[in-house]
């Protein structure tokens, strides 16, 4: 039963892209290393802003 | 070989059980019956629908190559191009497919009967929806996630790349615009609803206020505290409902609530959108994906008796109340999104494909997150027909057919064949905490109804008036944020073309270029919805179609270009893969425009309504066409004569914009076949060094190029 409302919780951490940093320091320190990365506000701030910055479109 | 024939032997049962559950949908003679059939009826087909057509599409028609690498490890930013677990990669193609259409369709097309519609939304969607939504996803990710309107011009033609990117626009404005009356009409004269969904707007700049600068990245934590005040704000649309001081303020007239939704809308387009629009797309994710969650589970434990006919008499004579026009090609054009969705090709293409971390993965992204959609409406076409017919009419009918009391309402339901006591209209619409459910169109309130009566069944009949209000909320939520979402998008096209000729309105940070197409596009749908509101011939039987036609357009464009790409590949021999539901798809919106510009029957041409209006004018009193119709006086008669004009010109725009796409695929198909040397613009092959799981095989950094 833990281990699966564990899952569950890893899968919703994933899907709703709160862990979305943490990746992207590992990739940033496997790509760039040496250059500092954002910090995690910077990170969201950006990342949000490229998101939506072209939308897309949805289903109605 | 045991276990090869015991693997065969469980499909040859889940056929049998499809086939039985089929059959007793077909055959049924009772009053009533039960959901469960409709409902594994639909899962064995899906089960067999992936297991053998998606997997045939897989392996020989698109060859998916594991070994080779996908844009996302290609060009692995660890932003928009990265791996992504194809579970949550499902669910995120899910939740942008996931809309407001495939649960107002099916609504509508209740009006037909369930079977029509159900059959439509299971075997369209295994045999065009999904493999649309597939192919294009496997097109555009072999091309580094190129949209729909790039890979049309590239591989069709600029005369189909600009007919493509005319479309779309084009279906923009209607689509916001229809979406936009469906939340009017489940808003207006509701103050529950109203005081309910005006309150998300303070919620959701909360919410982004503390996901941008108080806790930045704490999307679950900001979600729960927004999903907690939502519910709150249910709470308290029923208590200002009840109130004799607040009611009245919080009660709106349709024209109200209109003019809201424009300031709103243009207000959302303008403002930056972590302030607005991304919190909301957070909540109305969560709220959209936990209602279906909800309401299969419901659906399961009650497994409600259907009380709609398999088939009603407007099924064949076109002259439905709902929305006239006969089976075909209207059940097809109106169920949209739940069968095939050329929305969907837009989502295909660009943002998921740069996400997928395996070829082979188109399958269960593609073709899987479209049988879910699938599945979500035949959830709304169960939960429209437990209603009683009776009460289901009094509802959806176009209400100038109605009138404004029970009485005149049960008499009209009686006039269409149904019956159902004026009582039982004001019993409904008490349990449901509203004043009256007459003439309640758009598919919203039904489709609420129906939830409602399902979730309070699964509490033993209680608190059915919040479920009620829970229900429209969370369809208006998200239809906002496709109203927010959709005039951005639209308003970026608009800076796009116009920058074509003057640069700098092109840059979208730049304010005025900014404020002058957000005008543009919120006063374009604004317009359609204003004139659906007001128009004395009814609303959304009027603009329904035009939208349902809109979107099968799009869907042509898509199989247009799916077609061309696989001849391309030297897949000839397969072409039909696509090319067959474009024929299908190419038929059903052509004969639907066709009637919609052509038909003498007023109930259906607008071109035929347009003549009895001008004729009224011409004559000072209205003619018995415009009578039969239920126009009032006279007075409405230029105004019908202007919408028609709109709405006919608009039909016969998307009819040559199919044509235009559809000739000039098809010059290049034959010139490929008389064995014109293809131009790909595919990605050349690379070798992937990920595992099925997105692990690095070998010791190279991820993304080093």
């Amino acid at each position: 039963m833990k281990e699966h409302l564990r899952a569950i919780w890893d899968y919703l951490k994933e899907i709703s892209g709160e862990n979305a940093y943490d990746r992207y320091l590992a990739v940033h320190t496997a790509t760039h290393p040496g250059k500092p990365p954002m910090s995690r506000g910077e990170f969201y701030r950006a990342r949000q802003d490229e998101k939506f910055a072209n939308p897309g479109s949805r289903c109605p | 070989m045991n276990n090869g024939l015991r693997r065969y032997a469980v499909w040859v049962v889940v056929a049998l059980v499809g086939a039985l559950c089929w059959g007793m949908l077909a055959l049924s003679r009772g009053e009533t019956i039960n959901a469960g059939w409709l409902l594994f009826a639909a899962i064995a087909s899906y089960a067999i629908g992936y297991r053998f057509y998606a997997r045939f599409i897989q392996r020989r028609v698109l060859e998916t190559d594991d070994s080779r690498a996908t844009p996302a490890e290609r060009l692995n930013n660890g932003r928009d191009f990265e791996p992504m677990d194809k579970r949550v990669l499902f669910g995120h193609h899910f939740a942008a497919i996931a809309g407001a259409g495939p649960l107002v369709g099916p609504v509508l097309a209740a009006q037909m009967g369930f079977l029509p519609g159900t059959i439509w939304i299971i075997v369209g969607v295994i045999l065009a929806g999904a493999v649309q939504d597939m192919t294009t996803l496997f097109f555009s990710m072999r091309r580094d996630g190129k949209t729909l309107g790039q890979m049309a011009r590239e591989e069709i033609g600029p005369v189909g790349g600009a007919a493509a990117l005319i479309a779309v626009l084009s279906i923009m404005v209607i689509l916001l615009a229809v979406l936009a009356l469906v939340v009017v009409l489940a808003l207006a004269s509701s103050p529950w609803g109203s005081f309910s969904l005006a309150m998300t707007i303070p919620i959701a700049l909360l919410m982004g206020v503390y996901m941008r600068f108080l806790r930045p990245g704490r999307v679950l934590e900001v979600s729960v505290i927004g999903v907690a005040l939502l519910i709150l704000a249910i709470f308290g649309g029923g208590w200002i409902s009840e109130s004799s001081s607040y009611a009245g303020a919080w009660t709106f007239t349709p024209n109200q609530i209109v003019l809201a939704l424009i300031v709103y809308g243009f207000v959302a387009s303008v403002l930056p959108v972590w302030l607005l629009l991304a919190p909301r797309d957070y909540l109305s994710t969560f709220m959209k994906v936990g209602t279906i969650l909800l309401l299969a589970v419901g659906i399961a434990v009650t497994l409600p008796a259907m009380h709609m006919p398999k088939t009603t008499d407007f099924a064949f004579n076109g002259h439905g109340p709902v929305f006239a026009g006969a089976l075909f090609p209207f059940v097809f054009i109106t169920i949209a999104c739940g069968a095939l969705s050329g929305f969907h090709a837009l989502i295909a293409s660009g943002t998921t494909p740069k996400l997928i971390q395996k070829e082979s993965q188109v399958r269960v992204i593609g073709y899987g997150a479209m049988l879910m959609e699938s599945f979500v409406a035949v959830m709304a076409m169960i939960a429209a027909t437990t209603l009683d017919p009776g009460v289901y009419f009094a509802m959806n009918a176009n209400p100038v057919l109605l009138g404004d009391t029970v009485q005149s309402a049960a008499k009209a339901v009686q006039g269409f064949g149904f019956s159902v006591d004026p009582q039982t209209l004001t019993n409904t619409a008490k349990a449901v905490g509203e004043e009256s459910i007459i003439g309640r169109t758009g598919g919203a309130p039904t489709l609420a109804v129906g939830i409602s009566k399902i979730f309070s069944n699964v509490l033993g009949g209680a608190a059915q008036a919040f479920w009620y209000h829970f229900a429209i909320m969370f369809e208006a939520l998200f239809i906002l944020t496709t109203v927010d979402a959709g005039t951005r998008v639209g308003r970026f096209m608009i800076q796009d073309l116009v920058g074509n000729v003057w640069r700098p309105f092109a840059r979208t940070s730049w304010l005025p270029a900014n404020l002058v197409a957000s005008a543009l596009i919120v006063g374009a749908w604004g317009y359609f919805l204003y004139a659906g509101v007001n128009d004395p011939l009814g609303g959304i039987n009027q603009l329904f179609p035009l939208f349902g036609i809109a979107n099968q357009l799009l869907a042509a464009v898509a199989l247009a270009v799916g077609t061309t790409i696989l001849i391309k590949m030297g897949k000839l021999r397969y072409a039909w893969v696509t090319a067959v539901p474009l024929a299908w798809d190419a038929a059903v919106t052509l004969t639907a425009s066709w009637q919609k510009i052509f038909s003498s029957d007023p109930a259906i041409g607008f071109f035929a309504q347009r003549a009895a209006a001008v004729q009224s004018i011409q004559s000072g009193k209205l003619n018995d066409t415009l009578k039969a119709l239920k126009a009032e006086s006279i007075k409405d008669a230029p105004q019908i004569l202007v919408n028609t004009t709109v709405d006919g010109v608009l039909s016969i725009l998307f009819a040559l914009m199919i044509i235009i796409v559809i000739l000039d695929a098809a010059r290049v198909w034959f010139g490929l076949i008389r064995g014109k040397e293809p131009e790909m613009s595919e990605t050349p092959w690379q070798e992937s060094h990920l595992d099925s799981d997105g692990n690095a095989i070998e010791r190279e950094p991820v993304g080093a190029r």
